[in-house]
């Protein structure tokens, strides 16, 4: 036999392909000019455009009298290559970063992305390897990328904090933050602020310690870990029961969703998630702090100054993970909006937690009740073991983390809404790491669904518009000056939506169905929309209706005629 | 219960150990189970081949004790051509194998968990060309939930 021929040595996959990995310098993205983020629209800076989460731009080139002439102007195809990890289950769910003419996006399984906003050609790309095996309650999903300090920032599906040159796509520091054994991964989007990068934690549904972290944008190293549940001794153990249970080890109350920021009052305002187990309330007698709430966290000492809990001692899956977007009134009150999955609207007062108003936002609620003056009252809840128990809304909540949009010209908040029930049958189980930990048998409800978006006044509660669907929404709305809300329906539809009357104005159908999060730029003075498209993620929790939709994985962007 | 000569003889008896018996291809994760030796320079090393006609990896399973730098050498004594795209940091490598070739693949990979990797040409993969790479232990303590031992399955 002859020798073997030389195969040599494997090659980066991207090298045979177009990428040049090569990206234009970006001037430096710190903290001041995050601070001032609205200043510069033509930029989205952060993950929510602003710290403050209002999802709103001042760009009005695109508005409301000439947006049915929208076309798309590119599209970028993610593709996968083999197995992955939830290979049934992934989602492009990211909303993208624009920065000096340079976009930075997040796809499901570790890939980052530096892409031409203009035409959509690859710049660069990084692909973390995340192992097939992860522990993931909701699919192969990432929420998005931080851009600051020269670099790019990505919370891996394993839990891992990564910073790549913003310029080159190369690794600058790989920090593993979680514990993969234990049933944790990643998926928010990470926010910068100061000379820190935040993240939070994942994996509410196998029993976890939820904890948010902060790190040295510059080395990865850890500044600070947040615990949001209590160990005994600590403020808030007391509602875990006795100091010898042992609830509060596994107690959820998960950060997987980026926080919004006061820099006045250097406060985060991070939303928790759900108690475990799920629906067995039994083993966890008490409140369960911090589950289910706002906590607002001192940034340089990652603190809790304050909190609310939306849902006490959850035993519906109602995780208020979803963001807490700040406005002012008229009087100049500090004031902070969330729309929980529980149904309720709550606005309160960011300074000190103190609650201003709260009110339903969805059509139907049986699972309890909660009065004007936040007095909770649970009424129908799976108690008995074996006995089934159906809710509205389901555990995808009224709203899921799918963002709301906040427009000061309207002084409305733009709500995607789900109108989806659930049955839920106790059935408890023991605890054992990385295995799910939900205490039931959950069944949504494949019909007798329907969604809807809602233009409510936080300062009344009064609905002023509803845009009707047949199916739950289940993407984040944009709203910009051009007097337009943008909305992806799990159809594929892309709506433009005439943020005073509700009156749809323009769509184009994307192929796949969004849950993601639609931004807004512009570059050489021609404003664009970019939405990552692509059904899937935890669909049998929020519209098991369409689990055999198609699937799909492309980030459209679109703008008017050049001509 | 079941051996592993008990398991490799029902999988024979079955005919899903081999190309085009029972089914068209081979059955994955059916093959050898191999364990990476790691070198004084931290560097894991294990060698995979793809034998004659059987449209395998072999081993089809690779145990690391940990994540961390890996050296795999591929060798290809098949009378056909393939090829092998590898999970690593960064982004995945790709190896073209043509018939009796050999190379090398230098990936990066954090543990623990398992990657599969495949030959991703025709299809291969589904034949049998598929195979994984299972990285061991445990997260640094830093990254460890401040909570008692649990209880694992």
């Amino acid at each position: 036999m002859t020798d073997y021929v030389d195969a040599g040595e494997a090659v980066p996959h991207r090298t045979l392909s177009a990428t040049k990995q090569q990206a234009p310098p970006i001037n430096d993205v710190n903290y001041e000019r995050i601070q001032n983020a609205r200043s510069e629209p033509e930029n989205w800076l952060t993950y929510y455009g602003t710290y403050d989460g209002q999802r709103y731009s001042t760009l009005n080139q695109i508005n409301k009298d000439n947006v049915k002439h929208l076309v798309p102007a590119w599209v970028f195809q993610a593709g996968s290559v083999g197995l992955h990890a939830g290979a049934s289950t992934y989602s492009f769910e990211a909303c993208p970063i624009v920065v000096d003419g340079v976009m930075f996006v997040s796809g499901p399984d570790g890939k980052v992305w530096a892409i031409d906003p203009t035409t959509g050609e690859e710049l660069w790309r990084y692909k973390h390897a995340s192992p097939y095996d992860t522990s993931l309650c909701c699919g192969n999903v990432n929420r998005g990328v931080a851009v600051g300090h020269g670099k790019v920032y990505l919370y891996t599906l394993n839990a891992h904090l990564i910073a790549l040159d913003a310029q080159t796509g190369e690794l600058v520091f790989d920090t593993v933050n979680g514990d993969v054994r234990a049933g944790e991964s990643g998926s928010v989007a990470p926010l910068i602020v100061k000379d820190m990068v935040i993240v939070g934690s994942a994996g509410g549904e196998f029993g976890t310690r939820g904890h948010m972290d902060a790190f040295d944008a510059q080395t990865g190293e850890r500044r600070w870990r947040c615990y949001t549940v209590p160990k005994p001794g600590e403020p808030g153990s007391e509602t875990w029961g006795d100091e010898n249970a042992e609830a509060w080890q596994r107690g959820g109350a998960n950060c997987w969703v980026t926080a919004t920021y006061d820099p006045e009052l250097e406060l985060l305002f991070q939303g928790t998630g759900n108690p475990a187990p799920d629906f067995d309330g039994e083993v966890r007698p008490g409140d369960n702090l911090y589950t289910d709430s706002v906590v607002a966290v001192d940034v340089n000492t990652g603190e809790i100054r304050w909190h609310y809990q939306f849902t006490p001692h959850d035993l519906w899956d109602y995780d208020s993970t979803m963001e807490n977007l700040l406005f002012d009134a008229p009087d100049g009150r500090k004031l902070l909006a969330h729309a929980d999955k529980n149904g309720y609207f709550f606005v309160l007062d960011r300074t000190n937690g103190e609650l201003v108003r709260v009110f339903p936002f969805v059509d139907r609620i049986t699972w309890g009740e909660i009065t004007p003056d936040g007095k909770v009252t649970p009424k129908v809840y799976p108690d008995e073991e074996g006995v089934p128990v159906h809710f509205w809304p389901g555990p995808a909540g009224g709203k899921e983390w799918t963002h709301m949009s906040y427009n000061p010209e309207t002084g409305l908040i733009y709500v995607p809404v789900q109108e989806v029930g659930a049955t839920a049958t106790r059935r408890r189980r023991e605890f054992k790491e990385s295995i799910p930990y939900w205490g039931a048998g959950v069944a949504v409800d494949l019909d007798d669904h329907y969604g809807f978006v809602a233009a409510i006044d936080p300062l009344t509660g009064e609905e002023k518009w509803r845009w009707n669907h047949e199916y739950p929404m289940c993407a984040s709305t944009l709203t910009t000056a051009g007097g337009l809300v943008f909305q992806g329906t799990p159809t594929g539809e892309f709506v433009a939506l005439d943020a005073s009357t509700g009156e749809k104005l323009w769509q184009f159908q994307c192929g796949s169905g969004h849950h993601s999060s639609p931004m807004t730029y512009e570059v050489n003075g021609r404003q664009y929309i970019a939405v990552p498209t692509g059904w899937g993620g935890w669909v049998e929790g929020f519209l098991p209706g369409l689990l055999g939709a198609a699937a799909g994985d492309a980030l459209f962007c679109f703008a008017l005629p050049e001509s | 219960m079941t051996s592993t000569d008990d398991r490799a003889d029902e999988l024979h008896a079955a005919g899903l150990d081999g190309q085009n018996r029972t089914a068209l291809g081979r059955l994955l994760g059916t093959g050898n189970i191999g364990h990476a030796e790691e070198g004084d320079d931290g560097v894991m090393r294990a060698t995979v081949r793809i034998p004659e006609d059987q449209l395998i990896f072999d081993p089809s399973i690779i145990v690391f004790p940990h994540g961390g730098s890996v050296e795999l050498t591929l060798i290809n004594d098949d009378k056909n051509t393939h090829c092998a795209v590898l999970p690593s940091n960064g982004d995945p490598k790709i190896i073209w194998l043509v018939n009796h070739s050999k190379g090398i693949a230098r990936l990066e990979l954090g543990g623990p968990g398992t990657y599969y990797y495949g030959s991703t040409t025709g299809n291969d993969e589904g034949r049998g060309l598929t195979a994984a790479l299972v990285f061991g232990g445990e997260v640094p303590d830093s990254a460890k939930l401040d909570r008692p031992p649990q209880p694992r399955p």
